[in-house]
């Protein structure tokens, strides 16, 4: 069997850093202890297989695991498995399972867990056409489990290694739980003790994890795990000033999504350490083409000249936030700023003129956006005030957030003009999931009668099949740049979503989940 | 008075159809796709059909009606789309939540209400009466949701006195249950209690003008007696009436409260099933919480006519 060369890459990272890495594997510098987490959103079910909602995930992923999952910067790297192999031909994925792994409820687990995993979320899993280019699996051996595909598609890892909604291995015993229904065992380092919607999930350590000894440290959704303290509950607080009040007072250990305002008087409390998480999301407008005059390049272009992304930014975040060129955060190794000379012109004379050019006659321009987030509507604002300012007739609409996407997805739609929204966890993921947002069939493009332009297309193709990672980057580069110069989608910036946690939280790195594994609370 | 009650049980049938109806209607007619709010923002249009069919949307709307009122006639309110159970459980485990607060927020109401506006009419045009009038305007005024921020700021953080939200079941613990709802339950009473008073003392007011009432002084009565026995049972009548009321706007005023204090009840449940557009939880929530009003009321008109022997209901 003969690896590809991404296939490598994966076994590099997971399997060949310990024997060139001299640190000795985390260990907890104190055990016990509980903590309290706030969360922002509502949990409704812990079924991650049928839920795509960050909430969800923030908790689940603490309890289950997958085969191959997300370093720190978004990488696959292996996880349930301990080498991954594909054949020469790209038509097979030969999974070895580690070995000791045993569910929450004591059962060993074995490639029959795994195939009843993926026979589940087949069945009823929210992006099984994940799946839609796999032929089949086997399970040769308690210890292997093979994935055969239809043709071979480069970018399989990449899809199957995602945490959007992850395919997460369940005891066997488990496949025909119903939808949102599933009993919540997982292989994870916390197990689940109690859970009441609308309240609270509390999380118990999980004794038999055996931690992956192909790395020494947590990485990003995996590595080496360890869970340090007894319990980690996490609490809804949807109401930011209850979340801050309860960190202050030490009801909350750790909480997400500071307000900005309580950011000051945070800072000056000893008791509490801030921790910025960058690069949560990219703030967008998403111009609909479909739609006169926003079909006139030059009237997307006098638009794009007329945006100061710092004020946009500014006003969306609170200040929290970072200029970024594009549909990847800076640190991503996929990350380009391919078509930088269309970002943050702010320049009002250059946008008068392409106004003129456009034959724009003073049409009533819609700006379809929301409150159910604020920097959506906060960003949509600011928009109107710059296109009012070089004499566009930019009105709001304003309605609630599926009403939003819901009007956006309709095919030729005259209802709207430019429609604000935020991406976060696919640009996460990397470039190939946040530029199917820009291609049909995807719910988010709006091309004339679906008609997709012919170059960017060809581009997103290349994307997907060239052979090599490389080709593959230049591909996106290429697409990026004709989407910004062709001015499909208008990417702002980042946001920054700031966490805290009380001083004696150990360990708690933020990232797109709060991982409570390797965390200790100081005695 | 059992047929009473029971004539009343069956005038509250249609009020149930028809907002069931309405509920059923309203979801339809807002714009938002549940199997597009589901699936996620990254969602291909083909995983949000298969998804819709999966939840049986891609029903027509005529069919959708006909399978709810089936499913009602047979006891079945459906299951949750969001929550993939059923709609009956999801609301039994988070309407006693709503009840409880809501029972606690009416005895605040009615101590404070009650008290404030007996006192202000017995001193009519006193500072008493200036200071307990200016109290309702209060509560009448303040959001309780800047109050409850207020309040949490005071006696979470600074006093330490409250937990500053989270919720402690009642059979868990109940001396916690009543720490726990204490804020919530307070901030959420307010608002009615600033009501209740001005109610109360004009009820009084007036009921003290009453010859039976002169009559009762000059037979020398204790001023205790005048007022607890004659004037306040006679008062209560049209203050019943409004209790009926504020136990509706104590339960829709919970939806906010509940949020600010992380408390897992019906407020939040139908908040977070409307953004959703979860059509069955939403429809069967409401209908339920309808159901526990209608009940409300009846107990009301009852009382009504156990207090005012007048009263008579044909």
């Amino acid at each position: 069997m003969k690896h590809s060369r991404l296939a490598s890459t994966i076994l590099a990272m997971g399997l060949g850093l310990p024997g060139l890495a001299l640190a000795a594997p985390f260990e907890c510098p104190s055990r016990g202890g509980d903590i309290m987490f706030g969360q922002e959103a509502n949990v409704n079910s812990l079924d991650q297989m049928t839920s795509s909602t960050i909430s969800t995930r923030n908790i689940a992923m603490n309890i289950y695991e997958t085969l191959m999952t997300r370093d720190e910067n978004n990488r696959p790297i292996l996880e349930l498995a301990e080498s991954m192999e594909e054949s020469g031909d790209g038509l097979t994925y030969t999974f070895k399972l580690r070995p000791g792994i045993t569910f929450h409820n004591g059962k060993p687990m074995t490639s029959a867990d795994v195939a009843a995993s993926f026979n589940r979320y087949n069945r009823i899993g929210l992006q099984r056409s994940t799946l839609d280019n796999v032929a089949g699996w086997d399970t040769p051996d308690p210890m292997t489990f093979v994935i055969r595909m239809k043709q071979p598609q480069p970018t399989f890892i990449e899809a199957l290694s995602s945490f959007s909604v992850p395919i997460v291995v369940i005891p066997s015993e488990h496949e025909n739980d119903d939808r949102q229904q599933l009993r919540t065992v997982g292989t994870g380092p916390f197990r689940l003790m109690e859970f009441v919607p609308g309240s609270h999930a509390r999380l118990g350590r999980f004794d038999a994890y055996r931690p992956n000894t192909s790395f020494e440290q947590r990485t990003g959704f995996g590595g080496y795990r360890v869970a340090c303290v007894d319990t980690v509950t996490f609490r809804i607080v949807t109401e930011a000033s209850a979340r801050v009040a309860g960190l202050e007072t030490g009801a909350l250990q750790a909480v997400e999504d500071v307000p900005t305002r309580s950011l000051d008087s945070l800072r000056r409390n000893t008791a509490i350490t801030i921790l910025p998480l960058q690069n949560w999301w990219i703030q967008i407008a998403l111009p609909n083409t479909a739609n006169p005059p926003v079909n006139n390049l030059n009237f997307r272009r006098a638009v794009q000249a007329a945006l100061g992304m710092e004020d946009i930014m500014d006003a969306a975040t609170d200040g929290n936030f970072r200029l970024n060129v594009g549909f990847q955060f800076p640190n991503q190794p996929s990350y380009t700023d391919a078509g930088k000379e269309t970002y943050n012109i702010n320049d009002q004379a250059r946008a008068r003129a392409l106004l003129r050019e456009s034959g724009y006659r003073n049409e009533p321009i819609v700006i379809l956006t929301n409150r159910d987030y604020p920097p959506m509507y906060n960003a949509a604002l600011v928009m109107q005030q710059q296109m009012r300012a070089i004499g566009i007739n930019a009105n709001l609409r304003v309605v609630d957030w599926p009403t939003s996407v819901q009007m956006s997805q309709r095919v030729n739609s005259d209802e709207w003009h430019f429609f604000h929204s935020g991406w976060g966890t696919q640009p996460a993921l990397g470039a190939l999931a946040t530029m199917q947002f820009l291609v049909s069939p995807n719910a988010q493009y709006r091309p004339r009668d679906e008609v997709d332009d012919p170059e960017v297309l060809a581009a997103w193709n290349a994307m997907n099949n060239e052979r090599t990672a490389e080709a593959r980057q230049a591909a996106f580069a290429t697409m990026q740049r004709m989407i910004l110069e062709r001015v499909y989608a208008l990417p702002f910036g980042s946001l920054t979503k700031v966490q805290a946690v009380r001083s004696n939280v150990q360990g708690f790195v933020p990232f797109r989940i709060p991982r409570f594994s390797n965390v200790w609370v100081q005695r | 008075m059992i047929g009473v009650a029971f004539r009343r049980l069956l005038s509250a049938i249609p009020v149930l159809f028809i907002v069931s109806l309405i509920t059923f209607g309203l979801m339809r007619l807002i714009p938002g796709d549940p199997a597009a709010a589901i699936a996620g923002s990254g969602a291909t249009p083909a995983e949000i059909e298969r998804l819709r069919r999966d939840l049986n949307l891609d029903q027509p709307v005529l069919m959708q009606l006909v399978d709810y009122y089936q499913g009602l006639a047979q006891g079945n309110l459906g299951r949750s789309l969001l929550l993939g159970t059923g709609v009956f459980a999801a609301t039994m485990e988070r309407l006693p939540v709503t009840i409880g607060l809501s029972l606690y927020a009416l005895v605040f109401t009615l101590l404070i209400g009650l008290a404030s506006g007996i006192i202000a009419a017995l001193r009519q045009n006193t500072w008493a009466d200036q200071a307990a009038m200016m109290f309702a305007m209060i509560g009448i005024s303040v959001p309780n949701f800047f109050l409850g921020l207020l309040m949490i700021i005071l006696f979470a953080v600074h006093l330490g006195w409250l937990p500053s939200g989270g919720y402690v079941p009642f059979s868990q613990d109940p001396m916690g249950w009543l720490q726990s709802l204490a804020m919530p339950a307070f901030s959420l009473a307010l608002l009615q209690a600033g009501l209740l008073a001005r109610i109360t003392r004009s009820s009084m007011l007036e009921v003290l003008r009453q010859d039976y009432i002169r009559t009762a002084k000059a037979k020398g009565l204790s001023q205790r007696k005048v007022v607890l026995k004659h004037a306040l049972s006679n008062a209560l009548i049209p203050i019943v009436t409004v209790v009926g009321i504020i136990v509706s706007l104590l339960m829709s005023g919970a939806v906010v409260t509940e949020a600010l204090f992380s408390i897992p009840g019906m407020g939040q449940l139908l908040t977070q099933a409307v953004l959703s557009r979860d059509y069955p939880m939403v429809q069967g929530g409401l209908l339920l919480v309808t159901t526990f009003l209608v009940m409300v009321n009846i107990a009301v008109d009852v009382l009504y006519a156990v207090l005012d022997p007048r009263v008579r209901y044909e």
